[in-house]
């Protein structure tokens, strides 16, 4: 699956790298030294954003650490295999209608600057 | 009073000259290709003799978002605030440089927009609710040193002048 260029160079900047990486059908973002919000611990870390349907969620935010944040997050996936690497997600369910990609991103994000 | 701004035929587009020893001698300032200027402690070229005030507080690095300048008169009673784009008569009498002072009142830009707020520690509501928005509607994000990140609903945010927040509707949660 080919990701609209326009919304990939927007990703670019939240990143050292961004590079797309296909695993069992689906096309994943992978990038390298994320930049997490203010309040996280690290400050950057390797993710892999799934925009499509996955694990029971409309889309999900892989991280290569479980990162502390300034709330609690349920992490109920460690050491997904993607890519020959382990990952890790918490339980954040995004529902956005068509939204961009840099969007969807965001809304991950902010699952470390919000309560619930 | 409209400073006079024009450079004539004669004008000296060689001579370059300093406005703080013009003011020390109580002399008139001529016209000159090159005006050093004193802001704070630093000395900055000019190359007309009527720039605006935020043309000025550029040559330092400073925006009128978080800064104000003050034209410094030899006489100290003379002093004056400059607003940003207001046009200085770097010739006018007893000039003697500039300074620049943080505003209490700074503008920080929302959504491409500029609005008022107190400098120092707000809250991200308080943040929100210049434009309306508060925190259980919408995601504060902060655009520093890289893209837009959201800000914890939790934490202080550090308010100088000129930063740049943009707002997204919330869209998700634990589950």
């Amino acid at each position: 699956m080919a990701y609209p260029s326009t919304q990939t160079d927007d990703l670019k900047p939240y990143c050292e790298k961004l590079s797309v990486l296909p695993e069992g059908g689906v096309s994943f973002l992978m990038m390298e030294n994320l930049r997490l919000p203010a309040g996280c611990q690290p400050a950057m870390c390797d993710a892999l954003l799934c925009p499509v349907a996955k694990d029971g969620y409309p889309s999900r935010l892989y991280l290569s650490v479980q990162v502390a944040s300034t709330y609690t997050r349920n992490w109920n996936c460690s050491n997904a295999r993607i890519g020959e690497r382990n990952w890790f997600a918490f339980s954040w369910r995004v529902d956005l209608p068509n939204p961009t990609l840099p969007q969807l991103l965001i809304a991950h994000l902010n699952g470390f600057a919000k309560e619930k | 009073m409209v400073p006079d701004c024009k450079q004539t035929e004669n004008d000296n587009q060689e001579l370059e000259i300093d406005l703080r020893e013009f003011a020390e001698r109580g002399e008139a300032v001529p016209h000159a290709g090159v005006y050093r200027v004193r802001i704070d402690d630093e000395t900055v070229k000019v190359h007309t003799p009527c720039p605006t005030g935020e043309e000025l507080l550029q040559k330092v690095g400073k925006r009128p978002c978080g800064f104000e300048l003050i034209a410094e008169f030899y006489h100290h009673h003379e002093n004056s605030v400059i607003e940003p784009e207001e046009k200085v008569d770097l010739r006018q009498h007893g000039l003697k440089g500039f300074i620049t002072a943080q505003k209490e009142i700074v503008t920080i830009f929302i959504n491409d927009k500029p609005y008022h707020i107190e400098r120092g520690q707000r809250t991200v509501a308080e943040i929100l609710s210049k434009v309306g928005q508060t925190p259980e509607g919408y995601i504060l994000m902060e655009e520093k040193d890289g893209p837009p990140l959201p800000l914890p609903p939790n934490l202080p945010v550090k308010i100088c002048g000129c930063e740049t927040f943009h707002t997204q509707a919330q869209s998700g949660g634990s589950s």
